[in-house]
C-alpha cells in the first residue's frame, strides 16, 4: 500500500493505516492475553495466597510464604538438585555427541540419506512412547538389559537399574538424550553446511590439519548453531517429565522439579505451593533463556 | 485511503454482528443446573466419570427405562482423581456422576465439592448401603453411594501350593514365611506379589500389613503411631523391605504398581497376592484374562496369632456440585444400586456390590466367588480411618508413596523414612 508522507490527507491516511494495524493485531493480542497472560496472572495470585481451609488455614494473601516453603522443603530441594543434574548431563552429552554426529554426517558417504532418516526416528517418537520402549529395556524382572547381562554372566541376579540415586538419573538422562540428540545433531549439521568450503581450503593452504581446522574454523563458525542447540537442549531438559514418569513414576530418587510441581498440584491438590514452585521454575527458565539469547546474539554479531 | 476506510467499516460491522450473535446465544442458553425433584429428566444426557468399564448393553437398559442418555467416560483411577481435583478447584463442570473413593471423603466433603446424597437419592437405596457407606459420611452427611465393596483379602494359586506340599493358606506371618520358603524350594522363584512403587497402590500393602500386625496408623487424635520401632507400622515396613532383600518378591516389585503385581499372579509367575480386592477373583479365574484360571482361591489376610485385620477401600458414586442434571444423576445412582444391576455389573466388571440385598442375592445363588472366605474376612474389615479419611489424606498418601518406596529400595532406612513421614503427618494435622 502506498500513501503520501506530506499534507493533511497523508497524515490521516497514515493514522488510519496505524489504526487498521492495531485492529488487525488486536484479536491475536486478545487471544494471547486470554490464553497466556490471564492464566499467568491467576496462577501468580494463587501462588501468593494460602491453600485455604483444605490445608487448615483461612484463605488469604500470604506474600512470599509459599515460595519460602517450597524453597525450604527437602523434597522440593532434592527435585531442584535432580533437575540441575538432568540439565547439566543432558546438555553436555547432547552437545558432544551432537557435534560428533553432525561432523560424521557432514561427510558425503553412501547411505547418508538412510542414516539421516534413521537418526530422526527417536526424535519423531513422542517422549511417552520412547519411555515405554526403554521401560522394556530397564525392567528389572523381564527387561532386555538384565536378560542380556544375565545370559552373558556379567551379573548374577537381576539388577534394579532405576533404584539407585545417581545411576537412575544417568539412565533416565540417556533416554532423554536418545530422543533429543537427533534434533541437536540436525541443528549442528545445518550449521556445518553453512560454512563455506573456501574457508577450509584457505586454512589448508595455511597448513592447518583436520584438528586445527576443527578447533579454529569449525567451532568458531558453528557458535550460532551451538547456541541454538544449547538453548533447545536446556529448555527440553528443564521440562523433562514424561521419561521420568513412565520409567520411575514419582519415586523420590529421580523426581524432577516438574514432577514435584505435578505431584504438589494435582495429587495433593496443594495449588498454592504447586504454582509457587512452577513460578520459580518459570523464572529460572526465563533467566537461562535470556542468557542464551544474549549468547546467541554475541555469537551471531 | 478509501480501501483502508472500507476495511475499517467492514471490520466494525463484523464486530457488531459477532457481538450481537454472542448476545443472542447467551440469552438463548438454558443456564439451569437442575436438581429440583420435579425436574423431568427424560431426554437429558448425563456424563458419568468412573475408572471402570461398563457394558453398553447395561447403559442402554438405563436409557430405555429412564429416557436419560449416558456419556460414560472411563479413565484410569489416578487420572480420574486428578481430573476431579482440577475441575473442582476451578469450580467447572466435569460430570453429573463422578467417582468418589474412600480417600476423597475429608477433602471433597470439606471443600463442598460434592452434594450430600441425603434427599437427592432415594432413602431406601441409601439404607441398603448403610454398612458400606460409613467411609463416605462426613459431618453426618452421606456424600457417595458405594458401588465397589472393596476390601483387602489375600489370593493364592492352589496348584502351586499343592506342588509345594502346602495344604492351606497361612494364618500367621510365621506360617507365611515358612510357606514362602517351601514355594521357593518348589521352584517358584518369587512367591509373593506385593506392589511397592511410589503410587497409591504401592502404599496400600503397608496399610494392610500394619493393621494385620495388630496396629493402627494413627491414634484417635490422628497423631501418627508408626515411627516407634516396636510399632506395627514400623514392623510392617521392615517386613516389606525384608521381603525384597530375601527374594520373596521380585526385584522389580519396588517399581511395580498393583495392576502389574496382580498381572504377575494371573500370569502364573507368583503364588500369593497378599492384598487384593475380592472382585479380582472373577478376573483371576477367567480363562480369557488369566493363565491360572481355576487355580486362584481367596485366603484370609495373615496376622500375628491368627487371621489379621483388614481394611475397606470402598468406592462410590457422587454428584458434584457443578453437575448439570442432578436429578438424572440421582436416578442413575439409584439404578446402579438396584440388586439386579449391581449383580450384572459384578459379573462383567468385577466390582463386588455394596448393597446388603445384592450381596445376599449373590450369596444365596452361589454366584459369589470365594464367598466363604469373604464372609469370614468381613468381620476383620474396618475403615483405615474410623472417622473417615482426614482432609489432608492426599498429602499424607503422596508423602508415604515417596518415602516408603525409598525405604524398600534401600535409599533410606525404615526408621528414617517413617520418622520423616510421621513428622510430615504431624505438620499436616496441626
Amino acid at each position: 500500500m502506498r500513501f503520501r508522507r506530506s499534507g493533511g490527507g497523508g497524515d490521516r491516511a497514515a493514522r488510519e493505516t496505524q489504526i487498521l494495524g492495531w485492529i488487525l493485531v488486536a484479536p491475536a493480542m486478545l487471544l494471547v492475553a486470554a490464553l497466556v497472560l490471564y492464566p499467568l496472572t491467576q496462577g501468580f495470585k494463587q501462588s501468593i495466597r494460602s491453600g485455604g481451609f483444605l490445608f487448615g488455614e483461612l484463605p488469604g494473601y500470604v506474600g512470599s510464604r509459599n515460595y519460602r516453603d517450597v524453597l525450604s522443603d527437602q523434597t522440593s530441594r532434592d527435585a531442584m538438585r535432580h533437575t540441575v543434574e538432568y540439565v547439566l548431563l543432558a546438555v553436555s552429552l547432547e552437545l558432544v555427541l551432537g557435534i560428533a554426529v553432525a561432523v560424521t554426517l557432514h561427510r558425503v558417504f553412501r547411505g547418508r540419506g538412510i542414516v539421516l532418516a534413521i537418526l530422526i526416528l527417536p526424535w519423531a517418537l513422542p517422549s511417552v512412547v520412547s519411555g515405554v520402549l526403554w521401560r522394556r529395556v530397564f525392567d528389572p524382572d523381564n527387561g532386555l538389559l538384565n536378560s542380556v547381562l544375565l545370559n552373558l554372566h556379567v551379573i548374577s541376579e537381576p539388577h534394579v537399574w532405576l533404584a539407585s540415586g545417581r545411576g537412575a538419573i544417568v539412565y533416565i538422562t540417556l533416554v532423554h538424550v536418545w530422543g533429543v540428540l537427533p534434533l541437536v545433531s540436525l541443528v549442528l549439521l545445518a550449521g556445518l553446511q553453512s560454512i563455506p568450503d573456501e574457508v577450509y581450503s584457505a586454512s589448508a593452504v595455511d597448513g592447518a590439519g583436520p584438528w586445527r581446522q576443527f578447533r579454529y574454523v569449525t567451532l568458531p563458525l558453528l557458535r550460532p548453531s551451538i547456541a541454538i542447540a544449547l538453548t533447545v537442549g536446556t529448555l527440553l531438559a528443564i521440562s523433562i517429565f514424561d521419561e521420568i514418569y513412565v520409567l520411575n513414576g514419582t519415586a523420590l530418587n529421580t523426581r524432577s522439579i516438574l514432577i514435584q510441581v505435578y505431584n504438589t498440584t494435582f495429587v495433593t491438590a496443594d495449588f498454592a505451593h504447586g504454582t509457587a514452585l512452577a513460578f520459580l521454575l518459570a523464572a529460572a527458565t526465563a533467566i537461562l533463556g535470556g542468557g542464551y539469547a544474549l549468547l546467541l546474539r554475541r555469537a551471531t554479531v | 485511503m478509501l480501501g483502508t476506510r472500507r476495511v475499517l467499516i467492514g471490520l466494525a460491522t463484523a464486530a457488531l454482528t459477532l457481538a450481537a450473535a454472542c448476545g443472542g446465544s447467551d440469552s438463548g442458553s438454558s443456564g439451569g443446573t437442575g436438581g429440583a425433584s420435579s425436574e423431568s429428566i427424560r431426554g437429558q444426557t448425563i456424563t458419568v466419570l468412573v475408572p471402570y468399564a461398563m457394558p453398553q448393553s447395561l447403559l442402554a437398559k438405563f436409557t430405555a427405562e429412564t429416557g436419560v442418555k449416558v456419556n460414560y467416560v472411563r479413565t484410569g483411577w489416578d487420572a480420574t482423581h486428578n481430573k476431579l481435583l482440577v475441575a473442582n478447584q476451578a469450580k467447572s463442570y466435569i460430570a453429573d456422576v463422578a467417582e468418589f473413593d474412600w480417600s476423597f471423603t475429608g477433602q471433597f466433603a470439606g471443600a463442598q465439592w460434592v452434594e450430600p446424597l441425603d434427599g437427592l437419592v432415594d432413602a431406601k437405596t441409601l439404607a441398603d448401603l448403610k454398612s458400606t457407606d460409613a467411609a463416605f459420611i462426613s459431618g453426618g452427611k452421606t456424600y457417595a453411594a458405594c458401588y465397589s465393596n472393596d476390601f483387602r483379602v489375600s489370593m493364592y494359586n492352589t496348584k502351586m501350593f499343592a506342588k509345594a506340599g502346602i495344604t492351606e493358606f497361612p494364618r500367621t506371618f510365621d506360617e507365611l514365611a515358612a510357606d514362602v520358603q517351601k514355594l521357593k524350594a518348589a521352584g517358584v522363584q518369587y512367591p509373593l506379589s506385593i506392589p511397592m512403587a511410589a503410587t497409591e497402590g504401592g502404599v496400600t500393602p503397608w496399610y494392610l500389613l500394619t493393621l494385620a500386625m495388630g496396629g493402627q496408623l494413627f491414634d484417635d487424635q490422628l497423631a501418627p503411631t508408626f515411627s516407634d520401632s516396636s510399632s506395627a507400622g514400623y514392623q510392617a515396613l521392615q517386613w516389606e523391605a525384608d521381603a525384597v532383600s530375601n527374594g520373596w518378591v521380585s526385584p522389580g516389585s519396588v517399581a511395580m504398581d498393583d495392576a502389574v503385581a496382580f498381572d504377575k499372579f494371573t500370569a502364573g509367575e507368583t503364588a500369593i497376592v497378599l492384598a487384593t480386592g475380592p472382585g479380582n477373583m472373577a478376573t483371576a479365574n477367567d480363562k480369557s484374562q488369566s493363565n491360572i484360571a481355576g487355580d486362584a482361591a481367596l485366603g484370609l489376610v495373615p496376622g500375628v496369632d491368627g487371621p489379621g485385620a483388614s481394611f475397606g477401600l470402598p468406592e462410590g458414586l457422587s454428584i458434584p456440585v457443578t453437575a448439570k442434571h442432578k436429578a438424572a444423576a440421582a436416578a442413575f445412582i439409584e439404578w446402579w444400586e438396584r440388586p439386579e444391576n449391581a449383580i450384572a455389573i459384578y459379573k462383567t466388571q468385577g466390582s463386588l456390590p455394596c448393597g446388603a440385598s445384592a450381596i445376599k442375592q449373590l450369596a444365596d445363588s452361589g454366584e459369589l466367588q470365594g464367598g466363604d472366605v469373604l464372609n469370614a474376612e468381613l468381620p476383620h474389615v474396618s475403615p483405615l480411618f474410623s472417622a473417615g479419611a482426614p482432609i489432608w489424606y492426599s498429602q499424607f498418601s503422596s508423602d508415604a508413596q515417596g518415602l516408603l518406596n525409598a525405604a524398600v529400595k534401600g535409599q533410606m532406612s525404615v526408621g528414617d523414612a517413617l520418622d520423616q513421614l510421621a513428622s510430615k503427618a504431624e505438620s499436616h494435622n496441626q
